[in-house]
Order: C-alpha cells, then sequence, then structure tokens
C-alpha cells in the first residue's frame, strides 16, 4: 500500500452505546437481582456484537466500547485501593451522580482492564485499542481527602495508571489510549497533564493516544504538543477550526484522532459533510498523520444512531482515499 | 463574629427519605404530579435545609437555594428578554448553568426572590439573608443579541436587579447578598474582567436601596488581591473566597476598619475536613470590626451530608473564636 492507501485510519474514540439488554441487567444488578456473573456474560455478549459490527462496516483500530464499565472515573475509582465513592452530587437539573474519592494512599491492587482487552482481541484480528482514564482527570473528577495537594494526587495516580498501560501493553495491545478529556477545562494545568502522562507513557512502545473534549487549545499551542504521546485526539467536527488555523504556522508534528462527527446530537451527518470534514484536515496534515473518528465517545446516543453515524465515517473515509489514489 | 453559609445547599442527601425532591422533579417530568405538588416538596425541602444550618449552628443562613436549577437560569430566566439555550460549564467545576441570551430590553416585571425570603424567614428561628447573582456575572455568563455593547448589557441588567434589591428590601431582610463570582481571578476560566464596569453596575444596582436591610457582595472562585477597591464598593460586607482565592489573604492583611468582611475560610468544594482549631487560628489572626465566616462559595459541590460537616466547622471555628474576644 502506498503512503496514501494507508493513511486516514478509522476508529472510535471508546465508549459505544449499550444495547437494552445490557442496560437493564446493569439495572438489575444493581439491585442485586443478577450475579455479577450473570451481567459479566452479557457485557461479553455486548462486547462481541460491537466489535462484528466494527469488523463488518470496516473500522481499522476497533474497541471494545466499554460494555463492562459505567461512568470513565469511577470505574477506575471502585479498582482501586485508596480510592471510595462519595454520596451524591448534582451536576445539573435532576442528575446527581456518585463522585470518586481519595481516601488513602492509592494502590492497583490488580490489573483492571487487561482481561476484558483480552477478551475482546480474542474475537478479531483487528488490533483492539487499550483504553484508560488518565491520572489528571481522575484527580479532576475526584474528592481528595488524603493527599492534600492536586499534584501528589495526580502523580499517585499516574503511577498506578502506568502499571495498568504496561500490563496492556505486556499483553499485546498495540495501541494504548488515555483519556484526559478533563484538561480542556483548566488549560492553566497543561504542565501537570504532561508532566503526570510522561509517567504514565515512559517506557511504552505501544502507539500512544489521549483524547481531548472541546477547549480553547488554539490558546495552548503548540505546547500541547509537549503532552508525551503519540496522538492527540481532538474534537473537530463542530469546533477546532481555530487550532487547525494555527497548523499552518507551527506544524502538528504528532499523529491526530480527528472527530469528524458530533456526539451530542441525534442527527446523522450526510457523508458529504463527514468528507469536508477529512478534507479540512488533508488542508494542513499528511493522510498517515490522521485517524478519523467521532467527536467523543458515542455512549449518550442510541446503538442505532451510533452504528449510523461509524458507517458515515467509513464511507466517507473510503470514498476520500479512493480520490486521493486517483489524484 | 457570625457563621454563614455562602448560597446554595445540596437538595437531596444519600439516608432514606432525604430524595424527596428529586423523586418529585422526576415524577413531574413523568406527569404524575403537578407543579403544585413540586412546590409543596421543594417548601418542605427548604424548610428543612434551613433547620440543617441552624442545627450547625449558624447564626445567619440563607434558603439553600433549594429551588434553583443554577445560580443564572433562577433570576435571569423571571427576567423579560431573555431566552434560555444550551447548557455550559459552570466556571471550572463539574457543574453546568443553562445559558440565558438576551433578545430584547432586560426588564424587571415582577419580584424573583421575595416570595422564597418570606418563607424562608417564616421557617427559620435565624435571621436569613436573601442572596442573588449579580448583574456582571449574569452578563459575563449569558450572551446578548440585543445591545450594542457588554457595558449596555451589564449596566441594563443592573438597572433591572435594582428594582429587585428594592423589592426585597421592602421586606427588611437582615442582609441582602449579591454573588458575583465571574468577578473572581480564577486562572482556569479566564472570563474578561472589567473593574471599571463592575463598579459602574456595583453602584447601580445598589442605588436608592432601602438601608434598612445591609448589603454584601460575595466573589468567589477566585481571589480579587488585584482589585483593592473592593473594599470601596457600596456594601456593608465584602465576602471573600480564602481556599480557592488564597490570595485574598493579602487583603484580608490591609481591610479597611471601617467595612465587615466575609472570610470564605473553609473550602466549600472538597470533602476533606479542615481542622476547626486551625481555622479559628486563621480567622482570629483578622482585625477587622465585624466579620462573617463561611465555606468558600454554596455548598451544592458536595454530598449533603459533609455540607453538613461543614457548617458545623464553619460554626464552630467562628464561636470558638467569638468566645476568646
Amino acid at each position: 500500500m502506498n503512503e496514501t492507501a494507508q493513511g486516514l485510519r478509522t476508529t472510535s474514540v471508546g465508549s459505544l452505546p449499550k444495547p437494552d439488554y445490557l442496560l437493564h441487567a446493569r439495572a438489575q444488578r444493581a439491585r442485586n437481582e443478577i450475579s455479577q456473573e450473570e451481567l459479566d456474560e452479557l457485557s461479553r455478549r455486548a462486547t462481541q456484537e460491537w466489535i462484528r459490527f466494527q469488523e463488518e462496516i470496516g473500522v481499522d483500530i476497533v474497541v471494545d466500547g466499554e460494555m463492562y464499565r459505567g461512568d470513565m472515573v469511577a470505574y477506575f475509582a471502585e479498582n482501586l485501593e485508596g480510592m471510595g465513592i462519595s454520596g451524591l452530587v448534582r451536576s445539573y437539573g435532576n442528575r446527581y451522580y456518585k463522585k470518586p474519592i481519595a481516601t488513602g494512599d492509592i494502590r492497583r491492587p490488580a490489573p483492571i482492564t487487561v482481561d476484558w482487552w483480552k477478551f475482546a482481541q480474542s474475537l478479531t484480528e483487528k488490533p483492539v485499542k487499550g483504553m484508560l482514564t488518565g491520572p489528571y482527570t481522575i484527580a479532576d473528577w475526584s474528592f481528595d481527602n488524603h493527599y492534600g495537594s492536586r499534584r501528589d494526587l495526580v502523580m499517585a495516580l499516574a503511577e498506578v495508571v502506568r502499571q495498568e498501560a504496561q500490563d496492556l501493553e505486556q499483553a499485546g495491545a498495540e495501541y494504548l489510549q488515555i483519556d484526559e478529556p478533563a484538561v480542556s477545562t483548566r488549560l492553566d494545568e497543561l504542565d501537570l497533564v504532561i508532566e503526570s502522562m510522561a509517567v504514565v507513557t515512559s517506557g511504552l512502545r505501544a502507539h500512544t493516544i489521549t483524547h481531548m473534549c472541546y477547549g480553547r487549545f488554539e490558546e495552548v499551542y503548540p505546547r500541547l504538543l509537549d503532552i508525551p504521546v503519540d496522538q492527540i485526539d481532538l474534537e473537530m467536527a463542530n469546533s477546532g477550526l481555530e487550532l487547525l488555523e494555527k497548523f499552518g504556522a507551527h506544524p502538528f508534528t504528532k499523529a491526530i484522532g480527528f472527530g469528524v462527527v458530533d456526539v451530542h446530537t441525534h442527527k446523522i451527518e450526510s457523508v458529504d459533510e463527514v468528507k469536508k470534514n477529512i478534507r479540512r484536515a488533508l488542508d494542513y496534515l499528511r493522510p498517515d498523520q490522521v485517524f478519523i473518528d467521532p467527536d467523543c465517545g458515542l455512549k449518550t446516543r442510541t446503538v442505532d444512531e451510533a452504528k449510523a453515524k461509524l458507517r458515515t465515517i467509513q464511507q466517507a473515509r473510503d470514498e476520500v482515499r479512493s480520490e486521493l489514489v486517483r489524484a | 463574629m457570625i457563621a454563614t453559609s455562602v448560597s446554595h445547599y445540596p437538595k437531596v442527601g444519600n439516608g432514606p427519605g432525604r430524595q424527596r425532591l428529586r423523586q418529585a422533579i422526576a415524577q413531574l417530568d413523568k406527569g404524575a404530579i403537578d407543579r403544585a405538588a413540586l412546590d409543596r416538596v421543594a417548601d418542605e425541602v427548604t424548610a428543612e435545609v434551613i433547620q440543617e444550618q441552624e442545627r450547625a449552628g449558624l447564626d445567619l443562613v440563607t434558603d439553600g437555594q433549594i429551588r434553583w436549577q443554577d445560580p443564572v437560569t433562577y433570576i435571569a430566566g423571571r427576567l423579560e428578554g431573555f431566552e434560555l439555550h444550551g447548557l455550559l460549564r459552570w466556571f471550572e467545576t463539574n457543574t453546568y448553568y443553562r445559558q440565558p441570551v438576551a433578545t430584547g430590553p432586560i426588564t424587571w416585571k415582577e419580584p424573583i426572590l421575595v416570595r422564597d425570603f418570606l418563607y424562608a424567614r417564616e421557617h427559620a428561628s435565624s435571621p436569613v439573608k436573601a442572596v442573588l447573582t449579580g448583574p456582571y456575572t449574569i452578563g459575563t455568563l449569558s450572551e446578548t443579541r440585543h445591545h450594542q455593547s457588554r457595558r449596555d448589557f451589564v449596566l441594563e441588567l443592573a438597572g433591572a436587579l435594582n428594582q429587585e434589591l428594592k423589592a426585597l428590601a421592602e421586606e427588611g431582610p437582615a442582609w441582602i447578598q449579591i454573588d458575583e463570582p465571574a468577578m473572581a481571578r480564577n486562572p482556569s476560566v479566564r472570563y474578561p474582567r472589567d473593574f471599571e464596569l463592575f463598579g459602574e453596575a456595583m453602584y447601580r444596582l445598589t442605588e436608592g436601596v432601602n438601608q434598612q436591610s445591609r448589603l454584601s457582595l460575595y466573589i468567589y472562585h477566585g481571589d480579587v488581591a488585584d482589585y483593592p477597591q473592593v473594599a470601596d464598593l457600596p456594601f456593608a460586607l465584602i465576602g471573600l473566597d480564602l481556599v480557592q482565592g488564597a490570595a485574598n489573604w493579602d487583603l484580608v492583611g490591609s481591610w479597611p476598619d471601617s467595612k465587615a468582611i466575609g472570610l470564605g475560610a473553609v473550602d466549600a468544594r472538597n470533602v476533606r475536613l479542615e481542622d476547626p482549631d486551625e481555622v479559628a487560628r486563621r480567622i482570629a489572626a483578622v482585625a477587622a470590626r465585624e466579620i462573617h465566616v463561611s465555606p468558600s462559595c454554596g455548598l451544592e459541590f458536595l454530598p449533603r451530608e459533609t455540607a453538613f460537616q461543614k457548617l458545623e466547622l464553619v460554626a464552630r471555628a467562628a464561636h470558638a473564636v467569638e468566645a476568646r474576644t
């Protein structure tokens, strides 16, 4: 394959919607009406369905869809020593969540996601991404009843996330994504993000990625490129234009995960719209630098909406690719 | 030394029977109960959180803003000229507010908080302060499609809220508090800060308000150490966030004797409980003539049980200092 044909690889940001039977089972599990084993069985079934779907439509780097996880921070907090879950806190309207809380020295008693990753990888020849939540985000979305400084808490978490990342790599993961959506809220703490990510990714040979949600990243560009990962994944469908223009003056030196569909709307984008977004990336970036995906995790969409959006991405990518080859 | 809370208080707790409001809202959404039934539950919970603040030992309480969805909507939604649009993040917290968009002139059409204040006073044994979000913050967090400039927009808002202050002052609350978090210096959010406009808005807001009620201004989610003129604004008391705005301690050191000060000395955004002796020691060193002690901001960022403990801590520290002097 030539460089163009290899480029524009497709993937997903991480989470995918849980099918109704799984949502139902999770509610039953919360009321102790079914066992953890019964729930795990259904999580495996849902994982299998999503892997098969991604293979069918031709996604290059697949995800397990996080069928076995609830909240992206609480899931890790529940599996770490020294972290617990607090009482209910309101986020907006009538929505409440149980915020994690650091209660003691944080340790990882056992690998957290490795068995699930192995299971997903056993179902496909395509590479399955290892998916972790980054130390900065876990810290920012938790209370601290132990460390007393944001930096100390973040760096303690960096150590356990590093252990998990290394175990995933050892198990065979070629792509490791460490999500840091909280960064966009506090760009003034970018230095701490860089410092903690260095702990997580040092010594890894896998292709490392961090995903961040929309923020005014143009204000911290090109410092943004100092985050020690191979790829930065950004929401670019409805925003990011100002950032993209900065790539003209200072080239983007990493791979980029380029979000091309909005995850917050029920509307399914047209293939033409998505192609336009992909071409926007190619004004500034080489095809082999660009990974095409949705703006963010798709878990808040319905299963049908998520599938339609992923199909659209795939078709748009295929059309742009063949146009590039012809040109 | 007065122990008080700043603004909101958690609407639900974690024990049995402590989620009535959440359940009632869900039932309203399903059409199972009507608005009046929800309002009754909100009233009951309001009375409950007032008593909870008193039980914690506070000398001056708020109504906990139990009916408020967020600090902006409850006020802006009842002024003429605003539409409410999408959700935006409230500063750098993990909470959200609905963004008001001005589509016409902003005018005050009816009292917004008077009924709530009267209800709260009726159910409190201690004095109650009325709290409203100020024009500078509402203006900063909103968008306008009508006004020529930010200045016109904020000053028009100040004029509209001036009428609300006058309506509240008629009822004679001990204190009326204006919250202006958008004036705080906060490296994470960088809202444009306009000292001159802020000062002008504060004069417009308080102009001609019956001085029977004392007026206070609270600025939190950051510091105003670069704005010492805050002490000269037309309020009897200025409340400062000493946790997220630790640089405010510089202002406290040179605080004018004539002005009362509010010390937001206990972290309202993290569950860690401070040592009450340490808090007492820090506030005892403040020389101001009249002092209110409080958490650093509203308490809805915490679980209800921790919020209560934070208020106990505030009361304990304030009263320990009071007993010594």
